[in-house]
């Protein structure tokens, strides 16, 4: 009984603690933008479910999207994306895991370039990469992060049929804007 | 006891692994592309339109393949053509223009979607209903001196879909049909001489590529001697297009003349059927 005592009171105070200094921010609605711009046709796809975590302690990283929320606007379009593409009954995520090159603490209102190196996976398939973002501290407890890198179609063994080829473009540009909350 | 506490306290002051749980946004969404189109050979599908989108389809049929290389494989043979215009006007509901050649023939028809399939399981089928009304226009006055009435030229239809995904490959409809003519005068194209006609439609998909699958369509007559109407074919995914190319026992493209119109023997009475789909959106902002 004293055991069990003191065991919830360590746990209490363990968690407190926690709370009181991790830097961990988190989001559940950040915004992700996709661009294709082919030759015949541009068109951008949207998300405004991100799910991300960043840790300044740690200089931890973690963001994942489900990629069925995706949007471009015509609803046959997004149909063919997620059967024939992303294949998102198979691989519904799209993740980033990483870590920021260097240790960020911000003042309120003070913002930061930074480098991003981890990994990318989509598809099924992972790779290394490097995403340069900026992160401005809005107040105490919020942080915004802002970041877009390049996506090579093929590099994630997403297939162009030639057909399409003129519509939909090899390299993709993907944005992410988000705000991060204690 | 101690130690287990102290492992206990060790474990939980460990710094949490910086990962987040990775789950869907909705569990329960809609099953994608049950059918490439909302046609499939002949039948109409349960594939719904995004509300404002436009779905053209020219379909074609041809005359029956045992003609040989002669009338090259029944090419030559006069053509069934249907141009078919389907506007959605809701993500449920959609109404439909249509015009076959044979006959002549003009069809109002609409579709509507009760129930969407799911990928979780909590809704197992997609269900839609449609219903039509058509009209033949052809000009008798070179057989008869008095062209039958309007009414006497219509027809109805209407039939219940109901289609399941079964896999990423394979998915079924069963779609319980009914046509009505005012007049199954002979002079029309078609073979039966009753007002009613009842069947079962039948279509299959088997995936056998990302983009292409092979079709199946099967409607048994439950009220009448005609023969079974029996197609297979492919559909193939290009682009913004989908492309069915089929070989089928009977001519007719619309509802009523499927059920109505007869069929020829399956195997040499094949004809060659030609269906291309395309989807416009309307109504949206360019970027």
């Amino acid at each position: 009984m004293k055991n069990q005592i003191v065991f919830f009171f360590f746990l209490f105070v363990l968690t407190i603690s926690r709370e009181a200094f991790a830097q961990v921010y988190k989001t559940e609605g950040g915004n992700v933008e996709f661009f294709s711009k082919a030759p015949l046709n541009e068109f951008t796809g949207k998300s405004d479910k991100l799910n991300g975590l960043i840790d300044l302690e740690k200089n931890d990283l973690d963001f994942f999207i489900d990629l069925n929320t995706l949007k471009t606007g015509i609803g046959l379009r997004d149909r063919h994306m997620r059967e024939n593409y992303l294949e998102t009954k198979k691989y519904p995520f799209a993740e980033f895991v990483g870590k920021i090159n260097e240790k960020v603490s911000l003042k309120s209102g003070e913002s930061k370039d930074v480098i991003a190196v981890g990994t990318f996976k989509i598809h099924g398939v992972e790779k290394q990469i490097k995403v340069p973002g900026k992160i401005t501290a809005i107040s105490s407890n919020e942080i915004k992060l802002e970041a877009s890198f390049k996506v090579l179609l093929s590099d994630y063994k997403i297939e162009i049929p030639k057909v399409v080829f003129y519509e939909l473009a090899e390299e993709q540009t993907v944005s992410i804007s988000t705000t991060l909350k204690k | 006891m101690k130690i287990r506490f102290i492992l206990m306290m060790f474990f939980l002051s460990q710094p949490i692994m910086a990962q987040l749980e990775r789950k869907l946004a909705n569990e329960t969404q809609e099953v994608d592309l049950i059918f490439h189109a909302p046609r499939h050979i002949n039948l109409l599908t349960v594939e719904p339109l995004d509300k404002k989108t436009l779905h053209f389809a020219i379909m074609h049929t041809f005359g029956p393949l045992n003609g040989g290389v002669q009338n090259l494989f029944g090419l030559d043979n006069g053509a069934n053509i249907q141009f078919s215009f389907e506007y959605a006007l809701g993500e449920d509901f959609s109404l439909g223009a249509s015009r076959s050649s044979r006959d002549k023939f003009y069809n109002l028809y609409g579709r509507y979607h009760l129930l969407k399939q799911t990928q979780d399981d909590a809704m197992p089928i997609s269900l839609s209903m449609m219903g039509g009304a058509g009209v033949n226009t052809s000009d008798y006055t070179f057989l008869q001196t008095e062209n039958p009435s309007f009414s006497e030229r219509t027809s109805f239809a209407a039939q219940l879909m109901m289609a399941r995904k079964f896999s990423d490959k394979l998915s079924v409809q069963v779609s319980p049909m009914m046509a009505y003519f005012t007049d199954p005068n002979p002079i029309f194209f078609i073979e039966g001489d009753q007002n009613l006609y009842l069947a079962v439609g039948l279509s299959g998909k088997y995936k056998i590529t990302g983009r292409s699958s092979l079709t199946f369509q099967y409607i048994p007559n439950l009220n009448n001697d005609l023969r079974n109407n029996v197609g297979v074919g492919i559909d193939v995914e290009a682009g913004g297009h989908v492309f069915q190319m089929y070989f089928v026992t009977s001519q007719a493209l619309n509802e009523q003349y499927l059920l109505a119109a007869g069929n020829g023997r399956i195997g040499e009475e094949f004809r060659i059927g030609f269906n291309v789909n395309r989807v416009f959106a309307t109504g949206r902002k360019r970027r």
